[in-house]
């Protein structure tokens, strides 16, 4: 599995992004992941599973128009 | 193929000046009422003070007109300026035109930023800005020709009306076989009978092998141009070179042009992926975090939103390469290839259609209650065709809905059922804002007249209307829901121009991270990022590459907001050009003059003051019942725990009440510590002290300022 920046984490079954974040210990508050294709915002990072194999981009900031 | 007729009325032949350091050092001034044509010569004075773009727009419309000038009055002057940055073919972003002139929605000061070709070409046919007064019956064309050194007043008839096809048109007929040396102003039938018309600014595409479009589309500039009996403006130029700027540093303009290019070619795909979907990829995440607005911004959410996510537009989109200007990275001007339209004057014809960009899905969509992709485009090309702001019309006709739905007007007002959701009958109001006739035309008057007409002419409760009526100064909002950020409602509420989010986005930052909790943060923040944003429009720039993508490590800064490694490369890259020494915060010096020259411009004009930056309580609070129902949790957690509300016992009326109340009192004490912040007074007037200090203390200023009791 590949994070943004080329770091890796282990993955496990049933993983979500909340449980990606809390694990990668970075106090940064996302608002929006990207999880191969796919985007989720905090509302989501709950439910949001993260499949093996993913490719994540965690997205710094929002920025509007 | 149209058959054109074309009569000189005017010819001035002139010397092209050289660029020094990014400015020419002249601007155009065209009268087309007696069809003067003059060149202007730009001091220093006018450099140090305005900078350039819109502050040169602004001091040549302040001396243009006169406090009883009204946008139709021929006095009235639309300007259009680059910058002395604009025109630099490398550098993400750099060729966005301002427009300004006396606004016809809000009867004070407007400004517009857009892409395209136009303001670069200007420059370097030799002027830093063109001020167009007067009026005339004949259709007019404005060429601009840099390349023979001469500009012409033109009488051209046979021209079709559509945005795309005058633009083709003109394109064909002044580039002589090279098209791409030619850019368009136009604006479209719609913008001759409505309030809300845009400009419409040409691109040439060389692998569409097509002039493409971008629109200045806030607060009726498109409007003004038609009322002048302007029918286009032509920028011709030649081939763009990095050096045609003549930048003080060539070698470090190619580098930091460089590291923002490359950091956007590496980012881009990782964050936002503007480059592939333009500002589509909002659409997703607004809804999710309750902040798209559907229903006329009744809710933030719904349950369709998904179909016209970025997801739905990714595939329609026509590949290939993007950019407005010239060697942009960021490259998110995307557009719909052979569309196919199913009502109007170009139903059944294949045709481009540039965008939709995240504010027509919102606007022309969510807001209306419709979720069918194809029918925001086809919004979206009759919107552009007719010389519409998709803005505007999209808040005008949510506000008509949910006047219909709620039975202050009726079928016998409009027409035709105008409920949400009604897809043939959005259409059919932007097709009648073209012919002018039917309800269309009342909509596209706006929704602060149209609250005026239901409410003389159809007995409508004039008191709901200025609750639910989207607009603030006489502009309608533009497509985010800033219920629940109070520092975004002061990104409205306090914008010089009315409620676009060009000065402040803060909702993310106040509302979903709380970087913000207390009113000297909001104000601070009120006070720094319009001053920023502001300075893209001063030198000619596009502000998306300044935070629509960011550095890797960003986030490790101390306000990754401001996203500082991108505010030092600006500083640079005006460095290099212009040959000038300054660091970040005299960027924000440089705004701050402009942006108080433009509060007391409104001001001159009989606005600016704080009873101006009012705005309705649907963008700061549930107006309705069943808006406090849908998300009571919330707003009962808010009463008992911010407010210290007892609710239990009250019914829901009494809580939308009690909580008005409140957030209303917090609103106008945002304005008061954002007043100070600006060196304002209470009444939300530039101080002598602040006039002094930024040196705009010209007699004509200080003049406007005694009349309004600042002496």
């Amino acid at each position: 599995m590949v994070l943004d920046e080329g770091r890796e984490f282990c993955w496990r079954e049933g993983m979500t992004v909340a449980d990606l974040l809390k694990e990668l210990d970075d106090p940064y508050p996302y608002a929006v992941v990207r999880v191969n294709d796919a985007v989720i915002s905090g509302p989501d990072f709950e439910k949001a599973a993260v499949p093996r194999g993913s490719e994540v981009h965690l997205i710094p900031l929002i920025a509007g128009g | 193929m149209t058959d054109l007729k074309v009569r000189e009325i005017k010819r001035l032949a002139y010397e092209r000046p050289p660029i020094r350091r990014g400015y020419a050092n002249q601007t155009l001034y065209v009268n087309i009422s007696d069809s003067t044509i003059s060149c202007k010569p730009v001091s220093e004075k006018m450099k140090e003070t305005f900078v350039g773009g819109k502050g040169f727009d602004l001091w040549l419309l302040w001396n243009a007109v006169n406090s009883r000038t009204r946008w139709d009055s021929p006095e009235n002057a639309l300007c259009i300026a680059c910058g002395p940055l604009g025109g630099t073919p490398i550098y993400p972003g750099s060729g966005k035109s301002i427009v300004t002139a006396i606004s016809p929605t809000t009867g004070s000061v407007m400004d517009s930023n857009v892409g395209g070709f136009f303001g670069p070409y200007l420059k370097f046919s030799g002027f830093d800005a063109l001020e167009i007064q007067g009026k005339t019956d004949v259709p007019t064309v404005i060429f601009i020709d840099g390349i023979n050194k001469q500009v012409q007043v033109l009488e051209v008839t046979g021209l079709p009306e559509g945005a795309h096809e005058i633009s083709e048109v003109l394109t064909n007929h002044f580039g002589q076989g090279k098209p791409r040396n030619i850019s368009v102003v136009s604006s479209g039938p719609g913008a001759k009978h409505t309030l809300i018309g845009l400009l419409n600014f040409s691109w040439y595409d060389p692998k569409r092998s097509r002039a493409r479009l971008k629109q200045a589309g806030r607060g009726g500039l498109g409007t003004v141009f038609a009322d002048k009996g302007l029918k286009a403006i032509v920028a011709r130029w030649d081939t763009v070179t990095l050096a045609m700027n003549d930048p003080a540093d060539e070698a470090a303009l190619k580098e930091v042009a460089r590291l923002h290019s490359r950091e956007i070619m590496e980012q881009d795909p990782k964050q936002n992926q503007m480059s592939m979907v333009g500002t589509a990829h909002l659409v997703p995440i607004m809804n999710d975090y309750d902040l798209l607005p559907t229903h006329n911004f009744r809710y933030g959410r719904h349950p369709d939103a998904s179909k016209v996510g970025m997801d739905v537009y990714r595939p329609l989109f026509d590949k290939g390469y993007d950019g407005c200007w010239m060697g942009c990275s960021l490259a998110c001007s995307h557009g719909v290839k052979d569309f196919v339209p199913t009502t109007g004057p170009h139903a059944g014809q294949k045709v481009y259609v540039d965008g939709p960009e995240y504010e027509t899905i919102a606007g022309c969509g969510s807001n209306h209650g419709i979720f069918d992709p194809l029918h925001i485009i086809e919004m979206n090309f009759y919107c552009d065709n007719y010389g519409l702001d998709s803005i505007s019309v999209g808040t005008s006709i949510a506000f008509a809905m949910e006047c219909f739905e709620t039975g202050l007007i009726n079928k016998t007002h409009t027409g035709m059922d105008l409920s949400f959701g009604n897809k043939a009958s959005a259409l059919e109001i932007v097709h009648q804002m073209a012919r002018g006739e039917g309800f269309g035309k009342m909509v596209g008057q706006g929704v602060r007249r149209m609250k005026q007409i239901f409410s003389r002419e159809y007995g409508a409760d004039r008191a709901f209307m200025e609750d639910i009526g989207m607009e603030a100064k006489g502009l309608e909002f533009s497509e985010y829901m800033p219920k629940e950020s109070l520092a975004q409602q002061g990104g409205y509420g306090l914008a010089l121009k009315g409620p676009q989010h060009d000065e402040a986005w803060l909702i993310f930052l106040d509302m979903v991270h709380n970087f913000m909790p207390t009113f000297e943060q909001k104000a601070e923040a009120l006070h720094w990022f319009p001053l920023w944003r502001t300075w893209f429009g001063l030198c000619g720039l596009c502000k998306l590459p300044w935070n629509d993508v960011v550095p890797a490590d960003n986030k490790q800064t101390k306000e990754p907001a401001k996203v500082i490694q991108h505010v030092e490369w600006y500083t640079q890259y005006f460095n290099a050009v212009t040959g000038k020494s300054l660091v970040p915060a005299d960027l924000i010096t440089m705004s701050e003059k402009v942006y108080n020259f433009q509060r007391i411009l409104c001001l001159k004009m009989g606005y600016g003051r704080r009873e101006h930056d009012a705005i309705p309580y649907r963008s700061m609070g549930p107006v309705t019942v069943d808006e406090y129902e849908s998300r009571a949790e919330r707003y009962d957690k808010q009463l008992k725990e911010i407010y210290a509300v007892d609710t239990d016992g009250k019914d829901t009326a009494e809580k939308v009440k009690t909580l008005r109340k409140f957030r209303e009192e917090r609103y106008e004490q945002l304005k008061d510590a954002v007043y100070e912040r600006r060196g304002w007074t209470h009444d939300g007037i530039p101080t002598l002290d602040t006039v002094r200090r930024l040196g705009i203390d010209f007699p004509e200023v200080l003049d406007v300022l005694q009349a309004h009791g600042v002496a």
